[in-house]
């Protein structure tokens, strides 16, 4: 089969999968993904070493002596060269071992295992709780333009954007924790321990997560919809063809809608990361972005890469998702004829 | 000293005060410390929040000798190891005195040259090895050693810590040295780890589980997260601590603490400086407030070494463009007393006036403003709500005289590259401790030594380690005042709010410290753990 063919071939053999545009493009992206986390990590690695006041000076604090300060940097090896730590860093990660914490001295990678997890799952909920209400909400909105849910909703939206997460988090903490103790305020249950308990924990932080994006995503959405209604051949056609609103609505606009949005949930996801690490804080969550804030405040180089890795390996994950789902939707792209 | 909440979240928790918002069961106090309707009973579990940015941080883990952020983990730490000597204060903050704990006494000998530490009999770490002078002198030789800022600065003799018989650590100075007791219990010499359990499970492992023999043994603890501790059945004081088991909370500063204690979440949040939530805590009752005897009161450091502060008249300017009676009145509600004095009125050796001291006329300062031909000050201060909103206010006030002010808030390294820079003007700092010569104690701010002082002035100088050496109380207290004069007849540095943050609780917990005052001996009050008590829950 050559390059670029379609592919109908069913058979499920080797060769048929390797030559697959679909395959071809996920191999190319993983390729292309190895220099970006390079970059991401040697970009990380000296910016950090810009910032004035190293791991020992920030530990120390400002009561520290210029002796106590050398001491704790050899203790912590902080007296090597920027690169040949780089370099050792670099060494291990390739292996899999993203070293120790030059703070704590306790391995990396576990750590980074554990609180991904807590991260992961907050992210996921905030996914489905905006993207689960703004699909429909948007659609609700461009059946009818300018009627009283679009005009309502529209306004949701614009409030919603306008509001920052942490004084979201805050308003949803004094209403749902304070006044009606529904939710708690603070602290994570492990999925092991109960999962009620776990989806407890995380409700209102998921919420203060997801709202902002589930208004940017219902006024997107539904500002595509409703051009997509309003000019696009092949609607007047579908209409033209018997086809009824509702159907045209979600079968033809919709899906052709959803490649812009698959689009603006790629790029969310550096919001989303920033989000996160203001949101565990707030709500006292052992996630990678509490970890991240707290191994930048103490200038913990090992922790602060680890994490930039993880995030960068997320970001091009997410785009690939976002290109493989583009491949599902749209037959042109499926085909190779893009 | 410490970083805080971000203006946009201190300006929500001022609309949310303005709105009167919150909930949950009022009960207990406003103003003073709680009471309890009976006895402390036994059992229940206590939830106490700390400020991630300073003692809800503890990177290194809790190993006294490897931590580098000991000074502020003093509650986890006095948690865990108890502490040879702690400081307590009757209920309302006053007769506050350095006692022994796990100590059973200690002297002074050879002009305080000397210092003998004598151990209760019978200690045994959590696990089960003797808490001997052994084990204490091992562990002052590696606190000694520690990179932590929290390590005692002794004037050691060489092999200047030994033991005399099982109980005994004898330390020998090769100068006098006679304020070391006070300063112990805010240093890493106070938690004595087990020796034992150091070397079975080696030092990363023993940072992340210590063992020692205080109140309460570590079930789980992660790093600047959550610790959780349980209760020792074994604790040398009969019948304490009360509670089963205690966890120290990791948290993002006072406004979500506040709403987590609201939420009941949690039960307690050491350290409180916000002074909206501060006064919609004491004013709405849901929650017992202990404001703490301030012992620590900020100071406007000026840099003598350089221009425009080489100029005594520039700096007598300052004095006279200064109002901080306004300031504390104008913004927080007299909250807080104002001192003269390098040690606030909770501390040692305070004094209410001190002679020489020009305060506020501004007639005064534009007028020396006006002899300088203009007055230029760049003022700096660490990013913190108290701190920032008297930086402003400063500003202000120097302007009305004349002065152009530029200010700026920095971040903790930006700040340590200002002094070590040495051209910086003005700092805006808090000064002091409990006993002066103990910790961020008045050496930190006036001693020509520090890299944090703008005052070269061997005479200072000479009475500061005087005061320290000399074991009279009321000896040292001339000379302290001495100090106090000489600071303000050179117009060194104006002293103002004295500030200290305040201990929540929710209703139905009690304990010294938590909900009774005992004066910050650095940052923190040290709340006494083994004693901390709940009511049972219904």
């Amino acid at each position: 089969m050559t390059a670029g063919a379609p592919v109908r071939d069913r058979s499920g053999g080797l060769t048929t999968l390797l030559g697959s545009p679909a395959l071809r493009m996920v191999g190319k992206r993983t390729l292309m993904a190895v220099p970006i986390v390079l970059g991401a990590s040697i970009l990380t690695f000296w910016v950090l070493s810009l910032i004035p006041g190293g791991a020992a000076q920030q530990l120390l604090g400002p009561e520290a002596t210029a002796e106590q300060i050398a001491a704790l940097e050899q203790r912590l090896g902080l007296d090597r060269s920027g690169p040949v730590r780089y370099l050792q860093w670099l060494g291990g990660a390739v292996t899999g071992d993203l070293g120790n914490s030059v703070i704590s001295g306790q391995p990396v990678t576990p750590v980074l295992a554990e609180r991904l997890a807590v991260t992961g799952q907050l992210v996921g909920m905030a996914f489905v709780l905006s993207l689960g209400l703004a699909i429909p909400v948007a659609l609700l909105a461009a059946y009818r333009p300018n009627r009283l849910f679009d005009r309502l909703s529209m306004l949701v939206s614009i409030t919603g954007l306008s509001v920052a997460n942490y004084v979201l988090a805050l308003l949803l903490v004094l209403l749902f924790a304070v006044q009606l103790s529904m939710f708690p305020a603070i602290g994570f249950v492990p999925l092991s321990e109960s999962v009620t308990g776990n989806l407890h924990s995380l409700a209102l932080p998921a919420v203060a997560i997801a709202f902002p994006l589930f208004c940017f995503y219902t006024r997107f959405l539904r500002g595509d919809l409703v051009d997509q209604l309003q000019g696009e051949d092949y609607i007047i056609t579908a209409r033209a063809k018997g086809v009824g609103p509702w159907r045209v609505l979600v079968r033809h606009a919709f899906r052709n809608s959803s490649f812009g949005l698959i689009t603006v949930v790629g790029l969310n996801l550096g919001t989303l990361i920033g989000a996160t690490v203001i949101i565990e804080q707030i709500f006292a969550l052992p996630g990678l972005g509490q970890l991240l804030l707290q191994a930048i405040n103490t200038r913990d180089f090992v922790v602060v890469q680890a994490c930039v890795v993880v995030f960068a390996v997320i970001a091009v994950l997410a785009n690939l998702l976002a290109d493989l789902l583009y491949a599902v939707l749209d037959p042109r792209i499926r085909y190779g004829s893009r | 000293m410490r970083r805080r909440m971000h203006l946009p979240a201190l300006l929500l928790a001022t609309a949310m005060v303005m709105a009167g918002c919150g909930g949950g069961a009022a009960t207990t106090a406003g103003d003073g410390p709680a009471e309890p309707s009976g006895p402390p009973q036994q059992g229940g579990e206590l939830t106490v929040l700390e400020d991630a940015a300073f003692a809800g941080g503890w990177p290194t883990g809790l190993d006294p000798a490897t931590n580098t952020t000991g000074g502020a983990n003093v509650p986890q730490m006095s948690a865990i190891y108890g502490g040879l000597f702690r400081l307590v204060a009757d209920d309302d903050g006053t007769n506050a005195r350095v006692e022994p704990h796990q100590a059973e006494s200690s002297s002074i000998e050879n002009d305080g040259r000397t210092i003998r530490i004598t151990l209760r009999e019978g200690l045994r770490f959590t696990d089960g090895t003797a808490f001997d002078a052994e084990a204490v002198a091992t562990n002052f030789r590696r606190a000694v050693d520690s990179p932590c800022t929290c390590s005692p600065n002794w004037p050691l003799a060489d092999g200047g810590i030994t033991t005399d018989g099982p109980l005994t650590v004898v330390l020998e100075f090769t100068r006098p040295y006679a304020a070391v007791i006070n300063a112990i219990p805010v240093t890493n010499v106070n938690w004595i780890a087990s020796p034992t359990a150091l070397a079975e499970k080696g030092e990363d492992a023993f940072a992340i589980e210590p063992v020692g023999a205080g109140p309460f043994t570590v079930v789980s603890n992660q790093l600047s997260s959550e610790l959780v501790l349980e209760r020792n059945p074994d604790y040398f004081k009969d019948g304490l601590p009360y509670l089963d088991r205690l966890t120290f909370q990791s948290i993002g500063g006072d406004q979500p603490a506040y709403q987590a204690l609201l939420a009941g979440q949690a039960q307690a949040y050491e350290g409180l400086t916000t002074t909206p939530l501060l006064e919609q805590a004491q004013s709405q009752g849901q929650l017992s407030v202990a404001v703490q005897p301030a012992t620590s009161p900020y100071v406007v450091q000026l840099n003598t070494e350089a221009a425009p502060f080489d100029d005594p008249r520039a700096r007598e300017a300052i004095y006279a463009a200064t109002d901080f009676d306004a300031i504390a009145q104008g913004l927080f509600g007299g909250q807080y007393p104002v001192s003269q004095s390098f040690t606030g009125p909770g501390g040692l050796f305070h004094t209410e006036e001190i002679p020489g001291y020009t305060g506020h006329d501004p007639e005064r300062a534009r007028q020396l403003v006006t002899e300088l031909g203009g007055l230029e000050v760049d003022l700096g201060t660490l990013g913190a709500y108290v701190a920032e909103q008297v930086m402003t206010a400063l500003q202000t006030q120097w302007q009305e005289a004349g002065i152009t002010v530029r200010t700026e808030t920095y971040e903790l390294s930006t700040l340590i590259q200002e002094f070590n820079g040495g051209s910086w003007h003005a700092m805006l700092q808090t000064a002091g401790s409990w006993d002066p010569a103990a910790g961020v104690g008045v050496n930190f701010r006036f001693d020509s030594n520090s890299p944090f002082s703008g005052v070269t002035d061997p005479e200072l100088d000479a009475l500061f380690d005087e005061a320290a050496a000399t074991v009279d109380p009321a000896e040292r207290q001339e000379l302290y005042d001495r100090a106090g004069e000489m600071i303000a007849e050179n117009h060194y540095a104006p002293f103002g709010l004295a500030f200290a943050p305040a201990n929540l609780a929710v209703p139905g917990v009690y304990g010294p410290g938590l909900t009774t005052q005992i004066p910050p001996i650095v940052v923190n009050t040290g709340v006494h753990w083994d004693e901390v008590w709940r009511e049972p829950q219904q």
